[in-house]
């Protein structure tokens, strides 16, 4: 009779939980229903997508092109749809919607290196040991019901480890990026075949039942928060659709590209849809040290292409007002072009940009002399940069996290906000 | 990490640093045996706040706490009921003395501090400029079963450059950081010193006074000279060379300063003169590491593991408290300083006196700590446990397992760990072979076939690499591997030898159900429990279902809190 009573008073506890039990009921609804996807699930609920073009793209064939002159390369610039600003001709699709975007061409982070250009862009600093944007703002902008993890970072396959430096440090394995290799969903989200429902009911209840009698005069936090983790699996076990790009359309398919970078980036939409607060993409090759006009060319075709679809698409769903977007790399490429028809790695002058929550759009900011070879107007540093993401997503970064009784800033305090780009 | 500050202090724990300042100062007395002064001075603090202790653990508490911590694992079946039938009254005495002799405490320790050493990092080259981990876990094996004193290691670790054979492997320090002497120099500071002086690496540290540029770039003079150098295939080696100056400039006042080696709290080193073209014993070349006339790096060997150095004894016996007690006495265990002082300041002198005294015997203080009241609490109580304060001891602390704790007990609940050894005995019997080899080594090499079976474990379970152990973080990930990763779910199989197995043959549901509970929880199941057990079984009289339903239940306590956590 006491089992029955156990038994049972573990059920009630779980059901109880009303904030995840309904939570948990609604995924389960969306995940059935496709139109919840039609609609943002959190309107209010502000969010990250990091586009990073790894390698370093050059600023000169993007965003601040120098035509005519030594350093300026073979191609022309194109009038935008901000009055006279020009941009590469690489980058016709998105010369037209140049008002959306907030563009920044002073960047000095001063660090012509991948593995340490990488860490830095991402997290604001050169010294080791912080939390990366993504993993960063996973932990800022967490919410008590926050089922979905709160980073997932999104790449194709490929050797280069320097792609995956920077991680959460001390904020913990929770806001360690989730990764997404070649778009396929992460590991161990699928019951196995040869499990039966019936088995799992009967460990659930044999686990409820003995937490239920263990808790019994004991601290309960870490019980409790033990117990979670596999009311969180659950739900995430349901959802795990979110992660399955072939629930969307053939003709979205087409928009994106059905290159890595385009797939890569509708699963994106798909994730940001569907309440994840972190989203990072990873674009492949920029590093042109040969044939660097030949390479740009492709690579900009791209992500040309993709970037407008996804912004548009996020503009369409009122989702960009509560999304920034950050395009960057880890470096730019230099003016001097090499006896191979490369450019090199350089981080002294080049460009970066931003779009969506929190940032004003139709801006560009700094500028660099007639041959970028330095910035002329408004240096920003890497510091500058992660102060401004965090304050465009309303996180004061000023602050000090406090972990475990230690206290770190948030941001580097030797650096701040670039006001005049926020909007 | 970084720049972390002091602890928000309660205005409570000032109240008790001003108490015990103003009583008088109790000397520690060398004839008192260390347990006995812990659990003095314990329970001093505990009547001075009015608060009343949990009682002292139930046996079966007890049991699987002390394997856990002394051995790494949770007691077999076998194991746990001889111990809580044994009727004799020093038979805790006797367990702990036995868990220091089995072979399993070496290995655990070593596990221990491979995780503690090296925090999961990985050689920028991979495995290429590294030391092999089995060359590294031999190293801490054999340190650990021969009770080799701290300060010995430390100074092997820091002063070898990977050739000597007989301490083959303590130059992993070095070679997993990449000899890099910034990471060098930090963890230097975090993990033997108890500082991390992150911050003073580009100004004095604004939060922590105590942290200054020059401290950080004294001990960076020690390493700045050091480098890898990729021998052959074989292993690499630290080189040092013979010059190299110390400068440094604060980011924030521009102000710079130049410095010699120099250590926390003692004299600063400046080098010798050396004549020009002696500065090489052995000049470095593509193929020869070389070897300085003058070495720094011995110097900080030879120096860092001595009692003049401040915060080394210190930190060794914060520490090893914090493996036994969940929390370091000055906690995070990486930032001693004015700002975080000790949660009991006496408490911490009596350990590190006794650390000193006792030439930093870790076993024998491991021990003194297994022997307290203060670590045989129940981690049962009723009093209202938000209203406990910290650092008394009230009640025993509930951690989470370790994932290298959790992968072996997972082992172990399931039977996979006897019945692999069973196979190598009678192996061995029927091809009457021997080895010479120390019976830890034996195990750690037999050892490798277990843990490649539950690698995906660590993957799953293990925090983030460069980063300290934390306390008790579960996250979905891990609720998601127990409940479908395929190479977890093949542990639970049935196979003859096993646990399961043994529940399967058994038909008496209460000798089942003790089986169960003993093998998995290190107790006896109570009347609700069994009573389940049975409830269960009823509706499983096919054999084939009834196996289905001793898997579930194996499963369901498997990923139960009782389980997962160290009590």
């Amino acid at each position: 009779m006491g089992s029955t009573m156990n038994l049972t008073s573990s059920r009630i506890e779980f059901s109880r939980r009303t904030l995840f039990a309904g939570a948990a009921g609604s995924l389960a609804a969306s995940s059935i229903s496709n139109e919840v996807f039609a609609k943002p699930v959190k309107p209010k609920k502000k969010q990250l997508l990091l586009l990073f073009l790894s390698g370093g793209a050059s600023q000169f064939e993007t965003w601040d092109p120098k035509p005519g002159t030594k350093t300026g390369g073979p191609f022309r610039a194109i009038s935008t749809s901000i009055p006279g600003v020009k941009i590469s001709e690489l980058l016709p699709q998105t010369s037209k919607i140049m008002h959306r975007l907030t563009v920044v061409r002073s960047v000095n982070s001063n660090i012509p290196d991948h593995f340490l250009g990488h860490y830095a862009l991402q997290s604001g600093r050169s010294v080791p040991g912080y939390p990366v944007l993504g993993s960063a703002v996973a932990k800022l902008l967490e919410q008590p019901d926050d089922l979905l993890p709160g980073y997932i970072s999104i790449r194709r396959d490929g050797p280069k480890a320097y792609t995956d430096v920077g991680d959460a440090a001390f904020l913990g394995a929770k806001y360690e990026g989730v990764r997404i290799v070649n778009n396929q969903s992460p590991e161990n989200l699928i019951a196995p075949l040869s499990v039966k429902p019936e088995i799992t009911n009967l460990v659930d209840r044999v686990r409820m039942a003995t937490d239920q009698r263990f808790k019994m005069g004991r601290n309960s936090n870490p019980i409790a928060s033990y117990g979670t983790t596999y009311n969180q699996a659950d739900a995430l076990m349901k959802r795990r659709e979110i992660f399955d790009i072939s629930k969307e359309s053939q003709s979205d398919h087409e928009r994106y590209g059905k290159h890595d970078f385009g797939q890569n980036c509708l699963l994106a939409k798909r994730l940001l849809q569907s309440g994840v607060t972190c989203v990072k993409v990873t674009h492949f090759d920029w590093d042109a040290h040969q044939d660097n006009f030949y390479w740009h060319q492709i690579r900009c075709a791209e992500f040309d292409r993709t970037l407008v679809t996804l912004l548009d698409d996020l503009s369409e769903k009122g989702m960009l007002e509560n999304t920034l977007v950050v395009i960057t790399g880890e470096m730019g490429r230099t003016p001097q072009i090499n006896n191979l028809g490369g450019r090199d790695h350089w981080g002294r002058a080049w460009s970066m940009v931003m779009a969506g929550c929190g940032v004003k759009p139709g801006i560009v900011y700094g500028s660099t002399n007639e041959l970028g070879t330095e910035v002329k107007e408004n240096p920003v540093k890497l510091g500058d940069l992660f102060h401004t993401y965090l304050r465009a997503l309303g996180i004061d970064s000023s602050l000090d996290y406090n972990i475990d009784g230690q206290t770190n800033p948030i941001a580097d305090p030797a650096a701040k906000p670039i006001d005049l780009l926020l909007a | 990490m970084t720049c972390r500050n002091s602890y928000l202090l309660s205005s409570y724990m000032f109240i008790i640093v001003i108490v015990f300042n103003l009583s008088p100062c109790q000397a520690t007395e060398p004839n008192i045996p260390l347990h006995i002064q812990i659990d003095n001075l314990v329970s001093k603090r505990q009547s001075a706040l009015k608060i009343s202790p949990a009682k002292i653990s139930s046996h079966e508490e007890f049991v699987r706490r002390v394997y856990l911590d002394l051995n790494g694992v949770i007691p077999t079946a076998k194991q746990a009921r001889l111990f809580l039938d044994n009727k004799s009254p020093d038979k805790r005495q006797k367990l702990i003395d036995e868990l220091f002799a089995n072979p399993e405490y070496a290995l655990s320790m070593a596990r221990v501090f491979d995780v503690m050493l090296t925090e999961r990092r990985i050689a920028g080259g991979g495995n290429l400029y590294d030391v092999p981990p089995t060359v590294w876990k031999s190293y801490l094996a054999s340190s650990f079963a021969n009770n080799k004193p701290w300060d010995q290691m430390v100074r092997e670790i820091l002063g070898t450059d990977g050739s000597e054979k007989n301490i083959l492997g303590a130059s992993k320090f070095y070679n997993v950081r990449d000899v890099s002497p910034h990471l060098l120099t930090r963890d230097i500071g975090r993990l033997f010193l108890g500082c991390d002086l992150q911050c003073a690496q580009c100004h004095d540290d604004p939060h922590v006074k105590d942290y200054r540029q020059a401290d950080y770039y004294g001990i960076y003079a020690f390493v700045q000279r050091l480098k890898i150098h990729p021998l052959s295939p074989k292993g690499s080696l630290v080189a040092e060379g013979a010059s190299g100056k110390t400068t440094f400039t604060s980011v924030f006042t521009a102000k710079s300063g130049e410095t010699f080696p120099l250590l926390p709290g003692r004299n600063m080193i400046p080098d010798p003169t050396i004549e020009k073209d002696k500065e090489y014993k052995i000049k470095p070349g593509p193929k020869e590491a070389g070897i300085p006339t003058y070495s720094r790096r011995f110097k900080l060997a030879e120096l860092l593991p001595q009692p003049a150095t401040k915060g080394f004894s210190r930190n060794i016996a914060n520490r090893l408290w914090a493996l036994m007690m969940e929390k370091g006495i000055v906690h995070p265990l990486d930032l001693h300083h004015d700002g975080n002082p000790p949660s009991y300041p006496e408490l911490l002198d009596t350990l590190e006196k006794w650390m000193v005294d006792h030439n930093y015997d870790i076993k024998e203080f491991l021990r003194e700590i297994a022997l307290s009241k203060t670590y045989q609490r129940s981690s049962v109580t009723f009093e209202n446990q938000k209203e406990i304060p910290a650092g008394t001891y009230c009640v025993a602390p509930i951690r989470g397992l370790t994932a290298e704790q959790l992968r072996w007990s997972v082992l172990q609940a399931t039977g996979r760990i006897e019945q692999y050894y069973l196979k190598i005995e009678s192996q061995k019997k029927s091809s009457g072979e021997s080895s010479n080899l120390p019976y830890w080594n034996t195990k750690l090499i037999q050892n490798e076939v277990l843990e490649k079976q539950t690698a995906s474990f660590i993957t799953a379970f293990a925090g983030l690499p460069g980063q300290p152990e934390m306390g008790f973080n579960p996250i979905v990930d891990q609720a998601l591997y127990l409940r479908n990763n395929s190479k977890f779910l093949q542990l639970l199989k049935d196979e003859p030898g096993l646990v399961l197995s043994r529940l399967s043959e058994t038909q008496d549901v209460n000798l089942l159900s003790e089986e169960l509970y003993l093998s998995l929880l290190s107790r006896r199941p109570n009347k609700d429990e069994i009573e389940d057990v049975i409830k269960m079984l009823a509706n499983a009289k096919v054999p084939a279902i009834r196996l289905e339903t001793l898997q579930a239940l194996m499963w369901g306590l498997l990923l139960s809190a009782e389980f997962r956590l160290n009590h």
